[in-house]
């Protein structure tokens, strides 16, 4: 009996130190209720995917924006309110006849290998784009002639036509990329940048472990002031869940995916996490197919919009971080476009099925995608069905795999489509993609010709002042018309170690606190 | 040799049908790959120059071939998303699921013969009933869960061990090895946790016929020692269920590091398999296959070998 017991425990000895000697003074546990004191010499931020492509012109995941900002300036920023502020862009307009768009630089910012930044870079990284037609920016610059440097500070922009949406999507938009280094590939859009980067933002890439981590760390001359932060690390995770372990567990500083409604309701309490509020530029919302039978009918849209419990939604699948848009497509996010009078559509079953038996439809039954993965739709999605039924309509969800779902909603293969739009920065430049005849996202095979007009006129508004009239009228027909039901805008939460300070937040979850400004600026607390 | 022969011809066919199942199953995952690495707002024109650039305008048979011959000179083709070989991909990757798929199976191994051992020898006693009933909840688990378990409560409840990554920023020489051990105790524990109730169970119920055979009464009676008898005459024979076991085992822990690997963010082959399926990258996808394949068929083939050392009966 002895030797069995002596057995056992050499057993449980040998599993342990096989498997599991611990590093002297390593632990990187945090058993106290206080965050440990943070050192400004890294920040280490969680995110949930590799970096997949270093040119950032090129880069379309989270990450890929997040590391390149930190490397490659914009022309402008945002403020909290989603109005344009200066970064590398210290003024900028138009001509009186919207043909021309002009910017001017600041003169204190340097590549790395010490070229000063100049508005050459600018122009290149303009043209390029343009001549070589990819990524984000390219949809956005049609109206481009071509971009010169009229002095080191100064770029011009020639335009075929007036487009006032121009500055604000370039100045957004596109990262400028030394010219020097870029130019020597024979293709822009090809061109890898995975080494020897030469950068112009508060950090540069210095060290990649792919599957674990990117290292970067601080420039000293950036030209609005030098970072506090010695280093920042971002570090990769499979999922939101583990980097809420591991900022629990003290491993990362700062989570740069947006926690979902229910995680950051749980984490409200922890003493050693602080949540930063973030707007969404974005909205969540319902869109039936214009095309099929029988929501060709406005009667049938307006059923279906009136049988939708949106209060329910935010208050229960979105735990109150959620705004109504009050059913307009020009949210809270941008007051400067908002349109006061809109009204949400009640949640009224029996005024669905009034409308319903005008339009002649009964027993209607529809399905409904959405992205499985998507952890707030996935809540909200049952609640759609729900309460649809109220109204005798039944609804089959149909949650898909990411990629068939894109897939299924580019093709506008669909009853209704649940989804979201992650940034509608510019009111006139996103509605023409979304809503006017032929738009790229224009899912729910919208055509209007009154619309089309309306969204026009925006864009050739050089200011959000004159844009304002038309873009509204817009948004009232696609409110009236149910071209899309605006469910809520969210309410991003954005979970940090107490023991850090000084961010400056932004909107969208592209920029949050992680945007250049606010990471140059951020700090130990204390 | 012609053994060795044979069993290396059916390496060969069985990495031949890997390779063209894998070919033609990530070509059924929905959606189209030009969009997981383009922006969506892309003209026609080129979408259609992003298909041809990665050769998926050619009919599929054609794709097929190409990519065969691809293989036969040893190129496993570009990253769609990274626009970089697969071969750097994986091989970047490769030594960290070695380092913790050989860590569990030697721990597996080390621990589930003597505790197999140990059951058999105590056959229906308290020990041995305590050993089968942790065996058998053990055959149960699921990495997932185990995976989840042991890092909530190893992890932030004790704060012992990280609970993702696989080495420390900072550590260096022998520093940077007590921390690839460190990072490496929990992923390697839920591997081990899952494996090693087959090993066990196995063990036990060969070691208990072996120690019922004529050759070990025999031994008893010439007087050797009853230690001697168990460790020398009765596991030698009662040792070849176990080896099948390992080799067949081989695949289920491939299959576990995918899981393990993507829990603790440990940056394997796995976890590069679950980032190419949401990435449509079919070439990271298919390498990381073969490469898997191989590796179980390799295996199989020195399990093979070593049946036929253990067991000279069955070279034939």
């Amino acid at each position: 009996m002895r030797r069995a017991t002596l057995l056992a425990a050499l057993a449980a000895l040998t599993l342990s130190g096989a498997c599991a000697p611990s590093v002297p003074g390593s632990s990187s546990g945090t058993s106290g209720s206080q965050a440990p004191a943070a050192s400004a010499d890294r920040l280490t931020i969680g995110t949930t995917a590799d970096v997949v492509n270093y040119n950032p012109l090129v880069g379309n995941s989270r990450t890929d924006s997040w590391v390149t900002d930190l490397m490659y300036p914009h022309l402008t920023q945002m403020d909290e309110a989603g109005k344009r502020i200066p970064y590398l862009a210290t003024e900028w307009s138009y001509s009186e006849d919207g043909k021309t768009a002009t910017a001017t630089l600041r003169d204190d910012m340097k590549w790395t290998d010490g070229k000063p930044v100049t508005a050459d870079d600018v122009a290149f990284t303009v043209n390029a784009v343009k001549k070589e037609n990819f990524g984000v920016v390219a949809g956005l610059i049609t109206a481009l002639d071509k971009a010169e440097a009229v002095s080191p500070t100064e770029v011009r922009f020639h335009l075929t036509r007036p487009d006032g949406t121009f500055l604000d999507n370039v100045g957004f938009w596109l990262p400028v990329v030394p010219k020097h280094v870029f130019e020597k590939a024979p293709s822009v859009q090809k061109f890898a940048n995975d080494s020897n980067w030469v950068s112009a933002g508060p950090f540069n890439l210095t060290k990649v472990e792919r599957g674990q981590r990117y290292v970067m760390d601080r420039v000293a001359d950036f030209g609005p002031g030098q970072p506090t932060i010695k280093q920042v690390v971002f570090r990769v995770f499979p999922d939101v869940n583990t980097e809420v372990l591991a900022l629990r567990n003290g491993e990362i500083d700062l989570i740069g995916n947006v926690l979902p409604p229910a995680t950051a309701a749980e984490l409200k309490s922890d003493p050693k996490v602080k949540l930063q509020q973030i707007a969404s530029l974005g909205w969540a919302h319902l869109q039936y197919n214009t095309k099929r039978k029988p929501m060709d009918d406005v009667r049938v849209r307006q059923a279906l919009a009136h049988a939708v419990d949106y209060e329910a939604i935010r208050t229960i699948a979105m735990k109150g971080f959620a705004k109504s848009s009050n059913s307009s497509v020009l949210t809270p996010s941008q007051p400067a476009y908002m349109d006061p009078t809109s009204k949400e559509y009640t949640f009224d079953p029996e005024l669905s099925k009034k409308l319903l038996a005008e339009a002649g439809v009964s027993n209607l039954t529809l399905g409904m995608i959405y992205d499985q993965a998507d952890p707030n739709i996935a809540r909200w999605a049952p609640m759609v069905r729900d309460s649809a039924k109220k109204a005798g309509i039944t609804i089959n969800l149909q949650g898909l795999e990411r990629n068939t779902y894109v897939d299924k909603s580019l093709k506008s293969d669909f009853d209704i489509y649940a989804g979201s739009w992650a940034i509608m920065d510019n009111p006139p430049a996103n509605l023409g993609l979304a809503f006017k005849s032929g738009g790229f996202i224009n899912y729910g095979k919208v055509t209007d010709p009154k619309l089309d007009d309306l969204i026009d006129q925006s864009q050739r508004a050089l200011s959000p002042a004159e844009a304002k009239a038309p873009i509204q009228q817009a948004a009232r027909i696609i409110h009236d018309q149910v071209y899309d039901n605006v469910l809520y805008v969210e309410t991003f939460n954005i979970a940090y170690s107490t023991g850090w300070t000084g961010f400056k937040p932004m909107p969208s979850e592209l920029l949050s606190i992680l945007n250049p400004l606010s990471l140059a600026a951020a700090k130990p607390a204390g | 040799m012609r053994f060795i022969g044979l069993r290396l011809a059916r390496g060969v066919l069985t990495l031949w049908f890997a390779v063209t199942v894998t070919f033609f199953l990530v070509r059924l995952l929905p959606g189209d790959p030009v969009l997981a690495v383009a922006d969506p707002n892309m003209t026609e024109e080129l979408h259609q120059k992003l298909l041809a650039d990665f050769g998926l305008d050619q009919p599929l048979g054609v794709q097929y071939l190409d990519y065969l011959g691809q293989l036969l000179h040893g190129n496993l083709g570009m990253s769609f998303r990274q626009s970089i070989p697969v071969t750097t991909v994986l091989m970047e990757r490769l030594p960290w699921t070695l380092i913790l798929t050989i860590t569990a199976m030697v721990v597996t191994i080390v621990l589930g013969i003597p505790l197999g051992v140990l059951a058999a020898t105590r056959a229906k006693g308290w020990l041995d009933r305590v050993i089968q009933i942790t065996g058998v909840t053990a055959q149960s688990l699921f990495v997932p869960s185990v995976g989840i378990f042991l890092m909530y409560v190893l992890g932030v409840w004790l704060g012992w061990f990280p609970i993702g990554g696989a080495v420390d920023l900072d550590a260096t020489g022998i520093g940077a090895t007590l921390s690839m051990i460190h990072h490496l105790v929990l992923p390697c524990l839920s591997l081990v946790l899952v494996q090693l109730g087959g090993y066990v169970l196995t063990m036990r119920t060969t070691l208990i016929d072996a120690l019922g055979e004529d050759y070990v009464s025999l031994a008893k009676a010439k007087g050797v020692r009853p230690g001697k008898v168990v460790w020398k005459h009765a596991l030698r024979n009662a040792l070849l269920p176990t080896t099948t076991i390992a080799g067949l085992q081989l695949g289920t822990l491939v299959g576990g590091a995918v899981l393990t690997e993507t829990i603790y963010a440990y940056p394997g082959i796995g976890r590069a398999i679950y980032e190419a399926v949401g990435q449509l990258d079919f070439p990271v996808l298919q390498g990381a296959f073969v490469l898997l394949a191989a590796a179980v068929v390799v295996a199989n083939l020195i399990t093979d070998v070593a049946y036929g050392i253990l067991d000279p009966r069955v070279r034939t």
